[in-house]
C-alpha cells in the first residue's frame, strides 16, 4: 500500500514528507520531522523563484536516507526543464539535507531559492487525537546564521535549530538564497535541522559530520546483515522475504537513552518507534536464533524500567513490566500515562520466558544473574498482583479508567474478547493465553532458579505451582462441547466460550494436557480457524466474527508464527509446516514485507491476501515472523550445548539451508528438504 | 537548619539506615544530589555497590548529578510527584548515566491511592 509519503528514520527520529520532500502538516496530519514523540518541524517547503517543484522520482536509498529528483513546475507537463533540483536527505539528530540545483541551459540563471520553515511541536498523541497546544511559540534568528523555532510550556522546552552552509538570509518563517548559476553549472548547500531537547548527549559525531554519520550507518547495516545467518533456498521468494526481514528489523532498532547505544526492537515504523514490553519481547523471541543481542538489550532495558510501586494512573505494580514508554509533552504533563505505562499483563510472564529462552540459546549466564532481582520480582508479580480474583489466574482490570487500556492482552481492541453469541464479558477478565504464559514463566523460572541462581526452594515451589496451574487450567478453561480452550473467564468464572487463535499460544506455552492437544491442533488447522493463508484471530461462525475485524477474524502473521511454534512443541510438525507455507506464500504478495494483519477471507475465495489497513509498516513482530517460521520449519531447538535440527518443510520450499546460526555452540549450519505436502486439497477447492 | 526533617532529609536518612537496597542491585555507581533552597545548596552523595548503599551529606565526584529545587525534591521523595514525568517536563537538571537515574527513581514512593484495594487482592486465597 502506497500513501505517496516518503518516510526515513533512525531510531525514534523520523521524517515523513511528500514525494517532493516537502512537509506541510496540519495538527492532525502525520507528516513532519519527529523525535522522541514530538514534532520538530511541521513546515518545510522549497520554492524556486516562488514556484513549487514537481517530482520526477524518489530514491529511498536506505531506510535512513532518500533522494528527491525535482523540476520547477507542478503540472504533469513541465514547462521549464532547464533546471533540475536534487534534495538528498538523511536522518541524524534531526535531519541533514543536501540541496543541489543544476542549470542545464547555456545561459547563466539568477534564482531566488526559498525554504519556508515552521513548527507546531505537536505531541504524537495530539496528532492522533487532534488536540490543541497549551504552550507558547517563539522564532528568532541567531547571529544571522540560525533560525531557532521554540516551544515552551512552564519548564517544558523544545526547540529546532535550522542552518545552512551557503550564505542565506534568515527570517522567522524560513531562509532565502539569492543565487546565480553559470551555464551548465551547479549550486549546492547543506541544510541542517537539529532538535534541541533534554536527554543524554548523543550523536556528537553525527552533528559534526553528517556524511560520516551516513557512512557509519551504512557500515552498521552491512555488518548487521553479514552477522545474521545466511539463507540458501530453492524457492527464491523465501530469500527475498528473509532479506526484507533483516533490513526492516535493522530499521526497527531503537536505542533507548538508557541502553548505552545498544538497541532493541521498537514496535512499528514510524508511529510506534518506542519501547513496548509485549512487542519488544515477542520480536526478540522471534529473532533469537538470528540476532540474539536484541533480546539482551530488551531484557536489560525492560528490567531497568520494571515497576516498583503502586500507581493507579500508570497501572503500575511492583515487578510489572512496562507496556509502552513515551517522551512527549502529554506524557510529561501526565495527560497520558506513558512515563512509562504498565497496562499489559502478558509482558511480565513473557519477560521470564524470554530470559530463559535467551540463556538456552546463548549460554549467557551472566545476564541471568544480573537480572535475578528483576526476574524474581516478575515471578512474584504473577502471584501477588495479577491474581485479582484470588483464583490462581492472571486477571486484568485497568485502574486508570480515563486513559488506561481496557484489554491488557495482545488482542487489545474493545471487542476482541467475546462469548460465542457475541456478548462481551465484564471485568476483570482472565484470557487463556495469559495463563499459558504464566505456566511457562514458572517452569522456566524454576530452571533458572535451580541451575543459575542456585535456589532449590524457589525452583521446587515454582514447579509445584506450575503443575497445579496446569491442572486447574485444563479443568476450568476447557470447553467440553467444542473441545478447545475458552478465550477467557469472566469475573464470575464463566467460560468466555468463543474459539480463537489464542489456543495456539497455549500449545506454545506447554500448558495444554497431551490428551487435549490433538483436538486443539485440529481446530487450528480446521476450516473455522484456518483460512488457507493462516489462522484467523477468531473462528468463522462466532458471533463477532468479521474477516476484516481487527482482532475478530483477520489473520496476524505474528500470531501464526507462535501458533506454528506451539504446534511443533506438541509434535504436530506437518501442521506447523502448513501454517508456515501459508504465511510465507502470503508474504510474496507484499514483496516479503508481511503486514500487521490481513483479511480472514478463505484463500480460495480471494486468491490473494487482503491487507488490513494500518498506519505502521513495517511492524516489528510481523517482520520477525519469517524468522520464527524458519526456526519452526527447521525444528531448531537448543539442547544443552548443542542445536538440534529436525526439519519439516513444505515441498514448495525444496532445499533449505540456514548457515552460521549463532549460539552457545558457536556457529552451526542447518539443512532441510521439503517433504510435507501442504494445502493441495484446499487449493483445488 | 531550615530543611532538617523535611521529606528530602527523611528520604536520604532512611536510605542510609537501610544499608542494603535489593532494588538497586544493578546500579553500581555514585549519585550526587544538589538541592537548592534559595542561596543554600544541600549536597548528598549516594553510592551503590551491588545493592549496598552508603549515603553521606557532602559533595564529591559522581556518575550522575541531579540538581533540583529542594521543594521539588520534597515532592518527589514523598511520592507526590512522578520523577520521570518531572524529568520530561524539565523540572530539574540531570547529567550523567541515564540508566542509573532510571534505576534510582524506583526508590521514590508512588501515590498510594490504591494500596488498600491492592492489598485485598494480594492477600486473597486461591481456591484449590
Amino acid at each position: 500500500m502506497n500513501d505517496g509519503l516518503v518516510k526515513i528514520l533512525d531510531g525514534n527520529t523520523f521524517v515523513v514528507s511528500d514525494a517532493n520532500g516537502d512537509i506541510e502538516a496540519s495538527l492532525t496530519d502525520p507528516t513532519g520531522l519527529f523525535s522522541f514523540d514530538t514534532r520538530f518541524l511541521s513546515r518545510w517547503v522549497l520554492t524556486v523563484n516562488g514556484q513549487r517543484l514537481g517530482s520526477l522520482s524518489v530514491d529511498d536509498l536506505q531506510y535512513y536516507e532518500a533522494r528527491f529528483f525535482l523540476v520547477p513546475g507542478t503540472g504533469t507537463v513541465y514547462i521549464d526543464a532547464k533546471l533540475s533540483v536534487i534534495r538528498r536527505r538523511s536522518v541524524g539528530n534531526g535531519f541533514h539535507e543536501e540541496l543541489t540545483i543544476l542549470n542545464h541551459s547555456e545561459k547563466p540563471v539568477s534564482l531566488t531559492v526559498r525554504i519556508d520553515a515552521g513548527c507546531d511541536f505537536a505531541d504524537l498523541f495530539e496528532v492522533k487525537d487532534a488536540l490543541q497546544k497549551k504552550g507558547t511559540y517563539t522564532a528568532r534568528v541567531q547571529r544571522g546564521k540560525h533560525l531557532v523555532l521554540g516551544y515552551e510550556r512552564e519548564t517544558f522546552r523544545r526547540a529546532t535549530s535550522i542552518s545552512a552552509t551557503a550564505p542565506a538570509r534568515f527570517d522567522k518563517d524560513g531562509l532565502t538564497f539569492k543565487i546565480r548559476i553559470a551555464p551548465q553549472g551547479e549550486w549546492k548547500t547543506d541544510l541542517d535541522v537539529e532538535t534541541v531537547q533534554p536527554g543524554p548527549r548523543r550523536g556528537q559525531e553525527q552533528r559534526r559530520d553528517p556524511r560520516r554519520a551516513n557512512l557509519t550507518m551504512q557500515r552498521n547495516l552491512q555488518r548487521w546483515i553479514e552477522e545474521a545467518p545466511r539463507v540458501e533456498c530453492d524457492w527464491d521468494p523465501l530469500k527475498t522475504t528473509y532479506r526484507r526481514s533483516l533490513v526492516d528489523l535493522a530499521a526497527l532498532r531503537f536505542s533507548p537513552p538508557i541502553a548505552g547505544g545498544r538497541s532493541l526492537p521498537a514496535a512499528g515504523l514510524p508511529w510506534f518507534m518506542t519501547m513496548f514490553g509485549r512487542d519488544s519481547i515477542f520480536t526478540s523471541l522471534q529473532a533469537l536464533p538470528f540476532t540474539p543481542e536484541l533480546a539482551a538489550t530488551t531484557l536489560g532495558a525492560l528490567g531497568n524500567w520494571q515497576g516498583s510501586r503502586l500507581d493507579d494512573f500508570r497501572d503500575e505494580d511492583p515487578g510489572r513490566i512496562l507496556h509502552e514508554m513515551r517522551y512527549g509533552e502529554m506524557t510529561a504533563f501526565e495527560e497520558r500515562p506513558h512515563s512509562p505505562y504498565y497496562g499489559a499483563v502478558d509482558a511480565t510472564p513473557l519477560y521470564v520466558v524470554l530470559l530463559d529462552e535467551y540463556e538456552r540459546w546463548t549460554g549467557d549466564r551472566k545476564l541471568v544473574r544480573d537480572l535475578e532481582h528483576e526476574a524474581r520480582a516478575a515471578l512474584n508479580w504473577i502471584d501477588e498482583y495479577a491474581d485479582l480474583q484470588g483464583t490462581g489466574y492472571i486477571w486484568y482490570r485497568r485502574r486508570n479508567e480515563e486513559t488506561g487500556l481496557e484489554n491488557q492482552c495482545w488482542k487489545d481492541s474493545w471487542d476482541s474478547i467475546s462469548f460465542r453469541d457475541g456478548r462481551l464479558p465484564g471485568f476483570p477478565r482472565a484470557t487463556c493465553e495469559l495463563q499459558g504464559y504464566a505456566y511457562d514463566a514458572k517452569v522456566r523460572g524454576a530452571r533458572l532458579a535451580r541451575e543459575i541462581w542456585k535456589d532449590r526452594e524457589l525452583a521446587d515451589r515454582l514447579e509445584k505451582d506450575a503443575a497445579e496451574l496446569k491442572r486447574r487450567f485444563n479443568r476450568d478453561f476447557w470447553v467440553e462441547d467444542g473441545e478447545y480452550f475458552a478465550l477467557a473467564l469472566d469475573p464470575d468464572g464463566n467460560k468466555v466460550d468463543a474459539l480463537a487463535s489464542n489456543n495456539g499460544h497455549l500449545l506454545w506455552s506447554g500448558i495444554v494436557d497431551r490428551s487435549k492437544a490433538k483436538a486443539v491442533a485440529q481446530h487450528l488447522l480446521g476450516p473455522r480457524l484456518f483460512s488457507g493463508w493462516g489462522v484467523r484471530t477468531l473462528a468463522e461462525g462466532e458471533g463477532r466474527y468479521n474477516p476484516i475485524g481487527y482482532h475478530v477474524g483477520t489473520v496476524w502473521p505474528f500470531d501464526n508464527s507462535f501458533v506454528a511454534w506451539g504446534l511443533r512443541r506438541y509434535g504436530f510438525k506437518d501442521e506447523a509446516a502448513e501454517i508456515a507455507a501459508g504465511i510465507l506464500d502470503a508474504a510474496v504478495f507484499f514483496d516479503g514485507r508481511l503486514p500487521e494483519a490481513f483479511g480472514g477471507y478463505e484463500r480460495s475465495q480471494t486468491k490473494y491476501p487482503v491487507q488490513y489497513p494500518t498506519a505502521c509498516s513495517p511492524q516489528a513482530w510481523s517482520t520477525g515472523t519469517p524468522l520464527l517460521l524458519l526456526r519452526t520449519m527447521l525444528g531448531l531447538e537448543p539442547m544443552g550445548d548443542h542445536l538440534v535440527v529436525d526439519p519439516s518443510l513444505p515441498t514448495s520450499i525444496g532445499h533449505l539451508e540456514l548457515l552460521d546460526i549463532p549460539g552457545r555452540w558457536g556457529r552451526i549450519d542447518a539443512f532441510g528438504r521439503g517433504r510435507v505436502e501442504v494445502g493441495s486439497s484446499r487449493r483445488r477447492r | 537548619m531550615v530543611s532538617a526533617g523535611d521529606a528530602t532529609t527523611r528520604f536520604f536518612e532512611e536510605l542510609r539506615e537501610r544499608e542494603h537496597e535489593p532494588r538497586l542491585r544493578g546500579a553500581t555507581g555514585t549519585y550526587r544530589f544538589e538541592l537548592v533552597d534559595g542561596k543554600k545548596i544541600d549536597r548528598w552523595l549516594v553510592t551503590f555497590s551491588r545493592g549496598d548503599v552508603t549515603v553521606v551529606r557532602r559533595g564529591g565526584a559522581a556518575d550522575c548529578v541531579v540538581r533540583a529545587d529542594r521543594a521539588l525534591f520534597n515532592r518527589l521523595a514523598s511520592g507526590e510527584l512522578n520523577g520521570v514525568a518531572a524529568a520530561l517536563r524539565g523540572e530539574f537538571e540531570a547529567e550523567g548515566d541515564w540508566r542509573l537515574l532510571v534505576l534510582f527513581q524506583r526508590l521514590f514512593p508512588g501515590k498510594a491511592t490504591s494500596a488498600a484495594k491492592r492489598s485485598r487482592a494480594g492477600y486473597a486465597r486461591r481456591t484449590k
